[in-house]
C-alpha cells in the first residue's frame, strides 16, 4: 500500500481523535449532572435487582424450612391434623346426607328426634324403674 | 401456625436484605462499576451525540445502556464491561434510529415536520474554556464529522466510532459488534479513508 496515503490516514486518524477527546472535554456542567443523575438511576436499578435475585435463591430454602416446620409440629402432635386419610370426615358426613334416601325434613327437624329420643329412653327407664320397684 | 412459618419466611427476607447492605462483595461491585460509568459516561454520551445528533435523544440512549449493563450484566468479568457496554450502546442507537426513520415517515405522511420544535437555546453549547473562534472552529469540525460519519455504512460508522472514538482495540470492538477482527479492520480502515476523502482539508 502507497505509504504516503498510509500516513495521510493516521495523521487524519488522529485529528478525529483528537477533535473528539476536545468536545467530549468541552461537556458543560449541566450535561455533566445529567449524566451523574443517570449513572446513580442505573446503580439504584442495579441495587434493587440484586436485593430480588438475592431473596430469589433463598426460596427454596425459605420452602424447605416451612415443610420442616410443619412436619415437625405435626410429628410432635402441636397440630391436629385436619382430615383423616385424606377425607375431611365432615364432608363426607355432609354428602352422606345429600346422597341418602331418607326425607331431608327429617334432617332438618334433627333436634325434635333427638328430644324424642331422650324422651322415649327416660319414658323407659321409668318403666323399667317402675317395673323392679 | 401457618401464620408462624410465614412469618418465619418474612423473618428470613428481611435478614438476608440486612446482610445484602452489608455484603462487601456487593459494595466492591458497586464502587466498580460506578467507576467504570463514571470514566465512560461522558464518551458514550458525545457518540450518542454524534449519532442521534440530539442531547436529550443521546440522555435517554446512554442511561438505558447503563441500566442494560448494571442490571444484566454487572455479574460479568470487569474486562467484559466495556465492549458489552458499547455493544448495548450500538443496539440502542440503531433502535433509536430505526424508530426516528418510522417517526419520520409518519411526521411526512401527516404533513408535519421533524424536529420543528427545535429550541437553539436549548441546544447552544455550554460555557467552555478557550479562544472562541477556536472553540466555533472545533464545533463546526464536530458537526462536520458527524454529519460525514452519517453518511457512511453502519458497519463502518460503528468500526470507526468504537475504535476512533472510543480507543477501543480490534478485539473489544469485534466483541461489541459481533463480528470478527478482519472485518473490523476492514471496515475501520474504508471508513478512515471515505471520511479522510470528504473532510480531510475540513479537520
Amino acid at each position: 500500500m502507497d505509504t504516503g496515503i498510509v500516513k495521510k490516514d493516521r495523521d487524519f486518524e488522529e485529528r478525529t481523535k483528537l477533535l473528539f477527546d476536545e468536545s467530549v472535554a468541552a461537556l458543560n456542567g449541566e450535561t455533566r449532572s445529567k449524566l451523574t443523575q443517570a449513572r446513580y438511576r442505573a446503580l439504584k436499578e442495579m441495587k434493587g435487582q440484586q436485593v430480588v435475585g438475592w431473596n430469589r435463591r433463598w426460596i427454596p430454602a425459605g420452602v424447605a424450612a416451612v415443610i420442616a416446620v410443619l412436619s415437625l409440629m405435626l410429628w410432635q402432635g402441636q397440630v391436629e391434623p385436619a382430615n383423616d386419610g385424606g377425607f375431611d370426615m365432615a364432608t363426607v358426613i355432609d354428602l352422606e346426607i345429600l346422597l341418602t334416601e331418607v326425607d331431608l325434613d327429617m334432617f332438618q327437624e334433627l333436634e325434635f328426634y333427638a328430644w324424642l329420643d331422650e324422651q322415649a329412653e327416660l319414658t323407659s327407664g321409668q318403666i323399667l324403674e317402675d317395673g323392679i320397684g | 401456625m401457618l401464620y408462624g412459618a410465614l412469618l418465619m419466611v418474612r423473618v428470613t427476607t428481611f435478614q438476608t436484605q440486612t446482610c445484602l447492605s452489608k455484603d462487601g462483595g456487593g459494595q466492591e461491585l458497586r464502587t466498580n462499576i460506578e467507576g467504570f460509568l463514571c470514566e465512560i459516561e461522558a464518551r458514550a454520551f458525545q457518540i450518542a451525540v454524534v449519532n442521534t445528533r440530539d442531547a436529550d435523544e443521546a440522555l435517554d440512549i446512554v442511561q438505558d445502556a447503563m441500566i442494560s449493563l448494571t442490571c444484566g450484566y454487572a455479574d460479568r468479568s470487569e474486562d467484559e464491561w466495556r465492549p458489552l457496554f458499547y455493544r448495548i450502546l450500538k443496539n440502542r442507537i440503531r433502535d433509536w434510529q430505526r424508530r426516528s426513520i418510522v417517526r419520520g415517515r409518519v411526521m411526512s405522511f401527516f404533513g408535519g415536520q421533524e424536529g420543528e420544535d427545535y429550541d437553539p437555546i436549548a441546544q447552544a453549547p455550554g460555557a467552555i474554556s478557550g479562544n472562541p473562534f477556536e472553540v466555533l472552529a472545533r464545533a463546526d469540525a464536530m458537526r462536520a464529522l458527524g454529519q460525514a460519519l452519517g453518511e457512511l455504512p453502519r458497519r463502518q460508522r460503528e468500526a470507526f466510532v468504537l475504535r476512533n472514538f472510543e480507543g477501543l482495540d480490534v478485539a473489544e470492538t469485534a466483541a461489541a459488534m459481533g463480528c470478527s477482527d478482519g472485518s473490523v479492520k476492514t471496515h475501520y480502515s474504508r471508513a478512515i479513508r471515505r471520511l479522510r476523502e470528504k473532510i480531510g482539508d475540513y479537520i
